[in-house]
């Protein structure tokens, strides 16, 4: 089964006004700016808590730390699957018992990731509330989960594939609607 | 720096068959292990609904230990099965041992046998996978694993294998342990010198490159990075091997002054249970060279990867 | 009851080509062609027929271990494996040392009317190498040789003494081909391999050592002494030379070392764990141009059963030796003879003329008046090896599933067809009424 690219759904432009968006969100809803640590899921999560901690920093003049968060380890389907995911480090710099976490992930679609790393998260520690920032929202969600900050709600069909790229995971920046041919 | 890859393999008999990036591989997922050993809650739900099995025809309390918490914090069911002889004596062949343990339907056998091959027999004989927790003189994969994963870790300014150089003092004859960093070190491009008695040196090691023999402490232990000191067994003198541990110690022993031929940042291994002052002087094992601790804590991490490894991802 | 074997290639008196019918009566060869009434006629279809094979080392366990093999099961093995005669050792339970089991033995074996069995007794009471057997009895009971198995008599007096004492009553002796405490622990040949696969080995001079204390007695006493399995290069050499300067010996090696090397260890599989140890490739490339030199003497079996759940134990458990009575043949003519490594003659002298002449027995031949002891090998047909189908009660084949030809379809022993493989190309008819 391989992937036909469709459309490009956001460039860099549209993207980095998307973010700005939710950073300033960010800095709006949460009780305590200096409590706030972005976790970013692996792989493209990361990109996005860092772009959200720059600019929270250039309009608030505060360091927010960024952790990342990898999530193979909690998994549902670990028992099922052909394949190995390959597991990789997570690494959040600091005790995140009482704090407002602001969970980042690229695309938000079953909410079955979301799932994997909530529980990643509370293994970690008691923080005081966590939220949730994707940069595209694209519906089918299988589980009772949503986002608190969306950069873009797309309509999508299950047979669409969306693909963010960022800078530092993929050389350019921009979201792709790709659809699957079987 | 290496691409992980995925590993393919359904067992873990030993390393001759492991690539160096599968190892390397290995070793990352063993980065994000260690992670969740340092936290607060060390558990985690991956290997939840898989169901792990120890068969140790050998007693070994500290390996077995190990590899159950390795189990238990990835959320593994473990059943234990201490062979120790008993059933076996009674005339109970191998393959009848292993049907009826089959029948509690584990995913993955942790064995370890006093005889050499004894993981493979049982490999063939069903479909659960099979990790080697050492049988006879043969592979201690998972130890060697670990001992080469401390000196990733722990050796100042490790900057890869290719290069480097490891002595394994003592009796190497019986060592599984010797016989697996052997067939590791070599496999990453190190060079493995090994020293002890003649009579516990078998000639026929040098048939893997990278390898040679050295009848003198102090030339062998010239130049290396990582010394790793081997349980030294009193039956052996039985066996006409060596002749007294005095007579050993005086020549094999590694000792603190021994090391200052050394590479300057070289450390120092055992795979223990040691002999405190046999094979290795006391102060040395407790000194800021000595990584032995540092082994004893990687060996979960390890053997977590291990597990991960071989259980994820074979479907069912 | 005159019967004849019609279209067969006979062996040592027709061409390749050439097919004859060979007439015998009441166990003895009449002759061929000769044509007249016959009761039972046999239609051989251009299989090669040749005297019955012999083996002097066969394991037969009874009594005292009757579920690793039989007489019955064992001779049946061996006239499926094309073997008229087989020399059964000593090492049963009781061990056979007293000629009144002796004679028991053979009367039972008789009665079952398979293979010829001729009894080794044991060189020493209850073979434990401190008081001679009762030799001049055991003679006159059957017994052709006497041995304390392949490891070697640990008291070197007391084997001289047996050899002095044996070459006076005229029996055959078994020399040792291990010395014993070399051996001490090991499961397989000590060397590159052993060392690889951590197993504890058994040094190759434990071989050549027993050997040359052995034949070096025969030299002094007179004594003829066989060699069971010699499988190392250097032991052959050194039995060449001690047969050079007179020592009194024969040598043999068997299938398994001349085909399987201690490579085979690699897949820890005990069917490989066998005494003296598979060697080397080397060795085994010298084992096989000495037999094709006519160096050895003759082949042996070595057929040593062992129950399955005896054998699948991990290696350092399980017991040494493997059942090879039928496919002895088979896997030799299609491992040598049919990539033209070795010829058929050579073979089948190894397996009949060879084994008599050790014994001082007549030479087997397809001629009038010598007994019809012979067997009928079908050189084309290929069928695979099946240790479920074995006769034998050890089921277990370094062979399994390899596809070998050559097969024994027929075994006569003194006229008596004790084995017919049915769904071969033999007119079937011909073997009605049996």
């Amino acid at each position: 089964m391989g992937l036909r690219w469709k459309k490009r759904l956001m460039d860099e432009g549209e993207i980095n006004r998307a973010v700005n968006r939710m950073a300033h969100e960010i800095i709006e809803r949460s009780a305590s700016l200096k409590d706030v640590v972005l976790v970013g899921v692996h792989t493209r999560g990361i990109p996005l808590a860092e772009h959200l901690s720059k600019l929270i920093h250039h309009y608030e003049g505060l360091e927010v730390p960024v952790g990342k968060l990898d999530i193979t380890l909690y998994r549902d389907d670990l028992t099922e699957i052909g394949v190995q995911p390959i597991v990789r480090r997570t690494e959040v710099p600091v005790d995140i018992h009482g704090r407002e976490l602001v969970l980042c992930d690229d695309v938000i679609y079953t909410g079955r990731t979301v799932r994997a790393a909530l529980d990643a998260l509370m293994d970690l520690g008691r923080p005081s509330l966590i939220r949730l920032a994707v940069l595209v929202d694209r519906g089918h969600r299988e589980l009772p989960i949503q986002a608190d900050y969306v950069g873009r709600a797309i309509q999508t069909s299950r047979s669409e594939v969306i693909k963010v790229h960022f800078h530092s995971t993929d050389g350019e920046e921009g979201v792709d609607l790709l659809e699957s041919e079987s | 720096m290496m691409e992980a890859v995925q590993i393919r393999h359904r067992h873990l008999l030993d390393l001759e068959d492991w690539s160096a990036s599968e190892i390397e591989s290995l070793w990352r997922t063993t980065d994000a292990m260690m992670e969740v050993m340092q936290r607060k809650v060390k558990k985690v739900p991956s290997l939840q609904g898989f169901t792990v099995a120890t068969l140790f025809f050998e007693n070994s309390t500290r390996t077995r230990l190990s590899f159950e918490r390795a189990a238990k914090v990835q959320s593994a069911e473990v059943l234990n099965f201490a062979a120790g002889g008993s059933s076996l004596s009674k005339g109970e062949s191998l393959k009848d041992t292993l049907r009826t343990i089959d029948a509690m339907q584990a995913d993955l056998y942790i064995v370890r046998h006093v005889a050499a091959g004894t993981p493979y027999q049982l490999s063939r004989w069903t479909d659960a996978s099979i990790v080697n927790a050492g049988d006879g003189r043969r592979a201690h994969p998972t130890q060697a694993l670990l001992d080469g994963y401390t000196f990733r870790r722990c050796f100042e300014g490790f900057d890869g294998f290719r290069g480097k150089r490891l002595t394994i003092v003592g009796d190497v004859m019986h060592s599984r342990v010797a016989r697996s960093n052997i067939s590791l070190w070599t496999k990453l491009g190190a060079e493995v010198v090994l020293c002890g008695p003649r009579t516990l040196l078998p000639a026929e090691l040098e048939q893997y490159s990278g390898v040679r023999r050295c009848f003198r402490l102090e030339e062998a232990i010239e130049g290396a990075h990582a010394v790793m000191a081997l349980r030294m067994q009193r039956e052996r003198m039985q066996g006409g091997l060596f002749p007294s541990l005095a007579e050993y110690q005086a020549r094999y022993q590694v000792t603190t002054k021994m090391m200052e031929r050394a590479h300057p940042h070289a450390i120092v291994m055992h795979p223990g249970p040691m002999n405190r002052d046999v094979e290795i002087e006391g102060v040395l094992a407790d000194s800021e060279r000595s990584v032995i601790e540092e082994q004893v804590a990687h060996g979960v991490p390890v053997r977590m990867a291990v597990l991960y490894s071989l259980l994820v991802g074979r479907g069912r | 009851m005159r019967q004849v074997i019609k279209n067969a290639r006979i062996w040592g008196v027709t061409g390749l080509a050439e097919k004859a019918d060979l007439y015998f009566r009441e166990g003895v060869i009449e002759g061929m062609g000769l044509g007249g009434e016959v009761d039972r006629v046999w239609d051989a279809k251009g299989a090669l027929l040749a005297p019955a094979f012999i083996d002097l080392q066969t394991h037969l366990c009874e009594p005292g271990f009757e579920v690793r093999e039989g007489l019955e099961s064992g001779l049946k093995a061996a006239v499926a494996g094309g073997f008229g005669t087989v020399v059964m050792m000593p090492d049963t339970d009781p061990i056979l040392d007293d000629p009144a089991q002796v004679a028991q033995i053979q009367a039972k074996a008789s009665a079952l009317g398979f293979a010829k069995l001729c009894p080794a007794g044991a060189l020493s009471r209850g073979m434990q190498g401190e008081q001679l057997s009762d030799m001049w009895a055991l003679r006159e009971a059957g017994v052709v040789m006497v041995t304390d198995g392949t490891k070697a008599v640990k008291d070197g007096h007391l084997f001289r003494r047996a050899c002095e004492y044996a070459a006076e009553v005229g029996l055959l002796v078994q020399g040792g081909s291990l010395d014993a405490s070399l051996c001490q622990g090991g499961v397989m040949h000590e060397g590159r391999v052993s060392e690889r696969l951590g197993l504890p080995g058994q040094p190759a001079i434990a071989e050549r050592l027993a050997l040359f204390r052995d034949a070096e007695i025969a030299r002094q006493t007179g004594a003829r002494v066989h060699f069971g399995p010699i499988t190392t290069e250097e032991s052959l050499l050194l039995a060449l030379w001690l047969r050079e300067r007179g020592a009194p010996i024969s040598i043999a090696t068997t299938p398994h070392h001349l085909l399987l090397s201690d490579e085979s260890m690699a897949s820890f599989d005990p069917r490989y764990k066998v005494s003296p140890p598979l060697r080397p490739p080397a060795d085994v490339k010298a084992l096989r141009k000495a037999l094709t030199d006519g160096l050895f003497d003759c082949l042996s079996t070595d057929h040593q059963p062992w129950t399955l759940a005896e054998k699948e134990l991990d290696l350092l458990q399980a017991p040494s030796g493997i059942g090879g009575l039928e496919t002895a043949w088979a896997v030799l003519y299609t491992s040598l003879v049919v990539p033209r490594l070795m010829e058929l003659d050579v073979l089948l002298r190894a397996w009949t003329q060879g084994p008599a002449k050790v014994m001082g027995w007549p030479t087997p031949k397809l001629e009038e008046g010598s007994p019809a002891t012979m067997v009928l090998l079908d050189l084309d047909q290929a069928r695979p090896v099946e240790e479920k189908q074995l006769a034998s009660k050890a089921r277990l084949s370094p062979w399994e599933g390899q596809m070998l030809c050559g097969w024994p379809v027929a075994t006569f022993v003194e006229g008596r067809c004790s084995f017919l493989r049915e769904e071969n190309g033999l007119s079937r008819e011909g073997f009605l009424g049996h």
